[in-house]
């Protein structure tokens, strides 16, 4: 039945080309979606006139009057409009097809715009991009699609970090999230199958309207509304398991024993003791984990109200031991017209608990899993707590058992997020309507954890057991009023003017409890025993006045200019306020009369220039205050001190970004092949910084804000598509390539660098740098050149006094040639930011079967790989790799091994404690993020039973390509600040994973 | 229908208009109490003095890094394998402006300045106080608190440092330039002259603040540092009221703190919490109550050091202070119940000789875990005898059988043959060189003394000290790259 129709169409196409005698008459047909399914509401023009129809629930339509060599163009929101001339057929079918990469209708910042008006840098990606893919949460949809937007993950249940169009500062570089018009920091409560479609704005000429926050661009989230036709009931659901499967080579009970004997200590009987046995304890900290995803929606639409509602569940368990995620998540979205007024709500609820990976001693457990003896046993029910630990130093340092710090106790993070808007729209005047609309961002977080009393047999202990409780609830009300008016008069001027006030109002407090209990493990509440109890709170209010204007000439020349007045509490009043402004200009060159025989549907020529603010600092930076977090014993009691808490600075104000953007879309054989080609040169100023004091001055923290850094960043991206059908087999393929280079061009007055990194890592604390001139916190390290082999390289190498250095010693590069290593001698030896990201996505369908594969990767960044640093550096006895069997052998002065590559064990403390070349590896890699074969049943012989069915079966990241020796090139970044950005402690790697899915339309 | 839309209309109106208001932009901070309303009852004012102490308690102080960079230079110590690299460069002088530890200790020592500044700041307001509120004496006694820790820090800082940029107040966020240490000096004095004259007496003072006799006691140090032997005599003459422990280990264990011989310490008590221990490194902030030198030191813990055979040797035969200073195999520890056997020395280079007994817990415990909360006595009825005794030595006119008779008081003590009252000024040195070894070991004094007499090129030959380089440390990067007023070039000679 559809093939016929199909083929009819085709037939008509032909038809349609011949030319035939102009003469009125009726013309009705059905349109229908590319799998058949009729489209109620695709709106039919006659172009050039006003005479225009649309199609009922069934997808039936009626158009009067129309003349034979009539064009008559077919849209719906989110197909590709056609356009056919009628010639001498009174019956036209139409089938539209999906975009492969645009949308028609694009959601902007208050509001939408036709794609072809655009002047801006806009990505997208739709519901059906987004389901393609099982993915826990949706910022994970950008990865590889939306040009010039970076996503790493982290492990199950936390945020992915975004990045778009890489870093324009030094400080929060988090983009804002907007759902349904409700201004978001994260997106983790949505569930991302009832995400119609995101928007990534790019530039300023879309994002000035939200002024102070979309410094780092914003991701514009639509959730699937009610669909006018005959209720629609969906379910869908997947299955399967991830696993982590590489491993580091680390050494076996026998090998670490005659290690061990070589430094020094022969623990043969202390093996002997456990029985000689091997604990892979890499093994005991991973685990297959089961994910499970279930989506049940009900879609219903009416001329004048349409409603959808669903609920998801979502659980997974994590890679490591003791993680997992678990996600509830319901959705209401109702309008409502009542003549001129809609009136509409958009709620979504999702209940969330949260296993974040557990540490100790401020190592991740992939380093205890390392670093442990691996002739222990992991469990002795003679300990308290059931675990064998390191007794003493002899069995090893800095590990503890990874299996107990996972499984003893719990963590446990539950989540509450409501989202949602109420709104109201009159259409005041024809053209002009008056816009209100409430939002409420509302979250609460109950963090608690427990750890029992426990004794691992000498080591590690806790003689009573912990509970602690950190409660915080934040919200954010957002209350719009907007004022638009839109017309065309003389034919072909067409103008939009929006204005809006919006008032935001954040709250957000915490309490944070502990305490202990000596007497039991049997009760994991708070007690008064032992107890500490705080709370903060805080509360940040903006207010602001916006205004854009859009016109456009016969759709040929595009002009837009907005701006934004912007009001933030979190400055202190010399400047609480700051302007932010774009003007765009495009000109739709296809438009023009001498394309009109060109193979190009589509070519448009855009720019555009305009600045936008960050206002993410610490609440109440601009006014003085005291800390009362000092404690001395006096008479054997804490008594209190109470100092200023830091330097207040009262002239902070906005930091502020001027992006400039030129694009070029086109679209070439009547869309088949389409693409837009992008530059930007963004420059930011009055970077917030923390100036770093002369530590003599004595203020806490060492550090003032002040709005005194520059950088500036550019790139490019492309963006490529191209689709084709030949007979029953559909293809297409679309490719996102991004690129961004930053550079910091000033930090303070006198500051010429400044140095970061995790805390806590003995010597790679100060390892990321930001330095002017250089990009954003590189790795500022040693240069290596080889081993000193005998006492005459080293004497040759450096002056008397660099007595530490000794044959077997890492050779660090003297930069400066004055024969002392130390500081002057460090350089870049890396960034942690690739040059360009990239994502290739292929999709294709035969009769039923349907296929797609998707390619993602980054190139050009480095990773400090710090499991190095603990399997190879043997500062102290602890398990490592097993190539420190080839580490340098030092017998009377002189390495009796030339060919190793891994200097003397224990050696001087150089050699671990400066952090080098030695740990830097190319971290760039391309990924096989997904594969999916899927078969749909559409016949009529099931259609009692449901309209459709798909079973599908998909793989992620199966295949990655890098040379980095890490579990995943793909890592998280270790805790929020930048400056430890690629530095790669044993965190969560992505695991591999295989699933089964299937969906079903009732 | 129609009346509905303008209802609407109307409310939505109402609603446009009130959500804008500047006023909403106008935030105080909930959370965080403020300065100029400070300083009102006496709970406020000794809250603003206990936070200047807390910086004693910093991991760049006593909590891990001083005793380390002090003992290492002085060669008390000896590094294991396992002593971490930071603290290598202490062995043997190759530290440069880049070394945390050195940062560390600058950074905390000016911090608590700035935290006693702050107190000072505002003496105004806390003379304006009612004496019903506050009486004049008490009021006097909390600004002298302040100018002793001030003097405190900045003594801990002028034997390390050299030349030092002064701040006497703490509102500036400027740098300044490094002042003549005898311009700190001269700060010093009148800081601890000010707080001798004020402070309450450790009869009546509580345990842990600083007293008048601390104050005569750091101010005749800080004399005799300046070699001002007459004045230096003068002020430890005012250290009055305290007697030798008649246990020298007394001093070292946690029961008897505060007892007759100790005349300042540095507090800890770890049932007081320890919960930030690790994050404190400078700011003496949050709750870190105790101090790691029992596990890092211990040979039964981590036992990154262990003390040299220059100061082991030090000893006389029979010196009862060698037991109570060090264990070796056959000591017994854990009130008695445990004795140490050879391989309780082992390290992975070999076996050790000894290892410290000061200041751990292994008298009453069977190992060391990472808190202690055994006190620091970092001033000593006996330190100010043996430098009561080098004053009168040194001093013109001074009378050597006096000297030697202040020594004989603590060689008494230590069961060792008295000197004989016959001495030299050169042999009463000789002896005073020898006896503050041996009294004060493992006491972070050595290196001090050992570079004010001008010997430490030959003590320490052969570790890396270099003349006229190794005396000072550098001022640290952290200072040279922030300081208008300081640049890397103003560093101290060869760094």
């Amino acid at each position: 039945m559809m093939l016929k129709l199909k083929f009819a169409i085709i037939a008509l196409l032909m038809i349609s080309y011949q030319n035939v005698m102009a003469q009125s008459k009726t013309i009705q047909g059905v349109v229908v979606d590319p799998s058949g399914v009729p489209l109620p509401g695709a709106s039919i023009n006659v172009e050039g006139s006003k005479n225009s129809a649309s199609t009922d629930f069934d997808g039936k339509y009626i158009l009067r009057d129309v003349n034979s060599n009539d064009r008559i163009t077919f849209s719906f929101v989110g197909l590709v409009t056609k356009t056919i001339t009628v010639g001498t057929s009174t019956t036209i079918n139409v089938t539209l097809a999906e975009s492969t990469q645009t949308l028609q209708e694009v959601v902007v910042a208050y509001g939408t715009q036709k794609r072809t008006k655009v002047t801006g840098a806009i990505s997208t990606v739709t519901s059906k991009e987004i389901t393609a893919v099982p993915i826990t949460n949706a910022e994970s949809a950008l990865q590889g699609r939306a040009a010039g937007v970076t996503v790493v993950n982290g492990s199950p249940g936390s945020n992915p970090t975004v990045n778009i169009r890489g870093l324009g500062t030094m400080n929060n570089t988090n983009p804002l999230y907007v759902v349904d018009g409700v201004l978001v920091g994260n997106l983790s409560g949505l569930n991302p199958s009832d995400i119609e479609s995101m928007s990534v704005l790019k530039d300023a000429s879309t994002t000035a309207l939200y002024g102070s926050r979309a410094f780092n661009g914003v991701i514009m989230v639509t959730t699937k509304k009610g669909k006018k036709g005959p209720g629609q009931l969906n379910f869908s659901t997947y299955a399967g398991f991830q696993t982590v499967t590489k491993r580091f080579d680390v050494m076996n009970t026998q090998q670490y024993l005659n290690y061990a004997k070589d430094l020094g200590s022969d623990l043969t009987a202390r093996a002997a003791e456990f029985g000689n046995i091997n604990t892979d304890w890499q093994d005991q900290v991973f685990q297959d984990g089961l994910m499970q995803d279930y989506n049940l929606s009900f879609s219903n639409g009416t001329e004048n109200s349409s409603s959808r509602y669903s609920a998801g569940y979502l659980k997974q368990e994590g890679a490591l031991i003791g993680t997992g995620f678990e996600r509830y998540s319901f959705r209401a979205n109702n309008s409502q017209n009542i003549g001129k007024l809609t009136i509409g709500s958009n709620i979504g609820v999702s209940f969330s608990t949260t296993n974040p990976e557990r540490a100790s001693g401020g190592r991740a457990l992939l380093e205890h899993a390392i670093k442990m003896a691996p002739y222990l046993p992991i469990y002795n029910s003679a300990n308290n707590g059931g675990y064998q630990g390191p007794t003493s130093a002899l069995d090893g340092q800095d590990a503890e058992n990874p299996v107990r710090i996972a499984n003893l106790g719990y963590q446990e993070v539950k989540g509450l997020s409501i989202i949602g808007n109420i709104y109201g729209e009159l259409e005041i005047y024809k053209g002009l309507k008056f816009r209100s609309q409430v939002s409420l961002d509302y979250y609460t977080t109950e963090d608690h954890t427990f750890i029992p009393s426990y004794a691992d047999g000498g080591a590690h202990q806790q003689a009573y057991a912990s509970i602690a409780e950190t409660n915080t609830q934040g919200q954010s009300i957002v209350f719009d009023n907007s004022l638009s008016y839109k017309t065309t008069f003389a034919e072909k001027h067409n103008l939009e003017v929006l204005g809006v006030i919006t008032k935001i109002e954040n709250k957000f407090q915490n309490i944070v409890a502990g305490s202990r209990n000596n007497i039991t493990d049997e009760i994991d509440q708070l007690s008064n025993n032992l107890s500490n109890l705080s709370s903060t709170s805080a509360e940040t209010n903006n207010l602001g006045y916006i205004a854009r204007i859009n016109y456009d000439y016969d759709d040929k020349y595009i002009f837009a200019i907005s701006g934004r007045r912007d009001g933030g509490s979190r400055f202190g009043s010399n400047f609480r306020y700051g302007n932010f402004y774009s003007i765009a200009l495009g000109w739709n060159i296809a438009k023009e009369s001498f394309m009109t025989d060109s193979v190009f549907s589509t070519l448009k020529l855009r720019g555009s220039i305009g600045t936008t603010g960050n206002d993410a600092l610490d609440n109440y930076q601009y006014s003085p205050t005291l800390s009362s977090n000092y404690i001395y014993p006096i008479d054997g009691e804490p008594e209190i001190g109470v100092t200023p808490g830091g330097a207040a600075n009262p002239n902070l104000r906005w930091e502020s970004k001027k992006d400039r953007n030129i694009g070029l879309d086109f679209g070439l054989f009547d869309e088949a092949f389409t693409g837009s080609v992008e530059y930007f040169n963004n420059i930011s100023s009055d970077i917030l910084f923390r100036v770093p004091l002369p530590a003599s001055v004595g203020v806490p923290g060492g550090t003032q804000f002040q709005n005194v850094a520059d950088m500036k960043t550019h790139g490019f991206e492309v963006s490529l598509g191209y689709n084709d059908r030949k007979g029953d087999f559909t293809w297409s393929a679309t490719a996102a390539l991004g690129t961004s280079k930053n550079e910091v061009t000033g930090l303070a007055p006198g500051v010429t660098s400044v140095v970061s990194g995790p805390s806590g890592r003995s010597g790679i604390e100060n390892f990321s740098r930001l330095e002017v001139g250089q990009p954003v916190f590189y790795f500022w390290g040693y240069e290596t050149n080889g081993i000193y082999q005998n006492q005459a390289e080293v004497d040759a190498a450096l002056a008397p006094g660099q007595s530490t250095f000794q044959p077997g010693d890492i050779r660090f590069v003297d930069r400066n040639g004055d024969k002392v290593i130390n500081s002057d001698d460090k350089t870049n030896i890396g960034n942690p930011y690739p040059d360009f990201t990239y994502g290739l996505n292929l999709t294709a369908a035969y009769k039923k079967f349907d296929f797609s594969a998707f390619i993602t990767g980054v190139s050009g960044n480095e990773i400090f790989n710090a499991n190095k640093f603990d399997l190879e550096a043997m500062p102290r006895l602890f398990n490592a790799s097993t190539d420190v069997l080839d580490r340098s052998i030092v017998v009377n002065g002189v390495v009796t091994n030339p060919s190793a590559t891994l200097p003397r064990a224990q050696g001087a403390s150089q050699n671990y404690a400066n952090a080098s070349q030695r740990y830097i590896e190319d971290g760039s890699f391309t990924r096989l993020k997904n594969v999916t074969i899927g078969y749909t049943f559409s016949d009529d012989s099931f259609a009692k039973y449901f309209q459709r069915l798909r079973f599908y079966v998909s793989g992620q990241n199966l295949i990655t390509i890098t040379d980095y020796s890490g579990l995943d090139p793909e890592i998280a970044r270790v805790d929020t600040t930048l400056g430890s950005a690629g530095i790669d402690v044993g965190r969560y790697p992505q695991p591999k994973s295989v699933i089964f899915g299937l969906e079903v339309t009732f | 229908m129609k009346k509905i839309k303008y209802i609407v209309v109307v409310l939505l109106g109402i609603f446009a208009i009130n959500s804008c208001n500047d006023s909403d932009l106008e935030l105080t901070n909930p959370n965080q109490l403020s300065p100029e309303t400070y300083f009102k009852n006496e709970v406020q004012v000794q809250s603003a003095v206990n936070a200047a102490y807390a910086n004693l308690q910093t991991r760049g102080l006593y909590a891990r890094h001083i005793f380390f960079a002090l003992d290492n230079m002085s060669q008390e110590n000896k590094g294991n394998p396992q002593l971490e690299g930071n603290k290598v460069p202490f062995l043997n002088f190759s530290f440069d402006a880049s070394s945390d530890i050195i940062q560390f200790y600058w950074e905390t020592c000016y911090l608590g300045i700035a935290k006693a500044n702050f107190v000072l700041d505002n003496e105004d307001k806390i003379n304006a106080l009612s004496n019903s509120v506050l009486s004049q004496e008490r009021k006097n006694k909390f600004l002298a608190e302040a100018h002793f820790l001030r003097a405190y820090y900045y003594f801990l800082l002028v034997p390390r440092f050299g030349n030092l940029p002064i701040y006497t107040s703490s509102t500036t966020v400027v740098g300044a330039a490094r002042s003549p240490k005898e311009d700190v000096y001269k700060l010093i004095e009148a800081d601890f002259d000010f707080a001798s004259k004020n402070l309450l007496s450790k009869s009546t003072e509580q345990k842990g603040r600083a007293t008048k006799e601390a104050a005569y006691a750091y101010l005749g140090k800080a004399l005799l540092y300046q070699k001002k032997y007459d004045e230096a005599l003068a002020a430890f003459k005012n250290v009055t009221g305290f007697t030798l422990e008649s246990n020298f280990y007394n001093n070292f264990m946690d029961e008897t703190e505060h007892g007759p011989e100790s005349i300042f310490e540095i507090e800890y008590d770890e049932n007081l919490g320890v919960a930030d221990k690790w994050g404190s490194d400078t700011a003496g902030d949050g709750v870190a109550e105790s101090t790691l030198r029992g596990q890092e030191y211990g040979n039964l813990g981590w036992y990154n050091v262990y003390p040299s055979d220059d100061i082991l040797d030090e000893y006389e035969p029979g010196d009862k202070r060698f037991g109570d200073t060090f264990y070796v195999p056959g000591s017994k520890y854990n009130n008695g119940a445990n004795t140490m056997t050879a391989a309780n020395f082992s390290s992975s280079a070999g076996l050790r000789r000894a290892g410290w007994k000061k200041y751990q817990n292994y008298y009453k415990r069977v190992d060391e875990n990472l808190d202690s909360s055994i006190n620091f006595k970092v001033m000593r009825y006996s330190d100010v005898l043996l430098m009561m005794a080098e004053c009168e030595s040194m001093r013109a006119g001074g009378v050597q059988a006096t000297a030697i008779g202040y020594i004989n008081q603590v060689r008494g003590r230590a069961n060792v043959p008295l000197l004989a009252t016959t001495l030299t000024k050169e042999q009463v040195f000789t002896a005073l060189v020898h006896e503050r070894k041996v009294e004060l070991a493992g006491e972070q004094v050595r290196f001090d003394d050992i570079i004010r007499w001008g010997i430490a090129s030959t003590e320490l030959a052969g570790t890396g000290f270099t003349a006229g380089k190794s005396e000072l440390w550098p001022i640290p990067n952290r200072e040279t790259s922030s300081n208008p007023n300081i640049k890397p070039s103003d560093n101290n000679p060869g760094y």
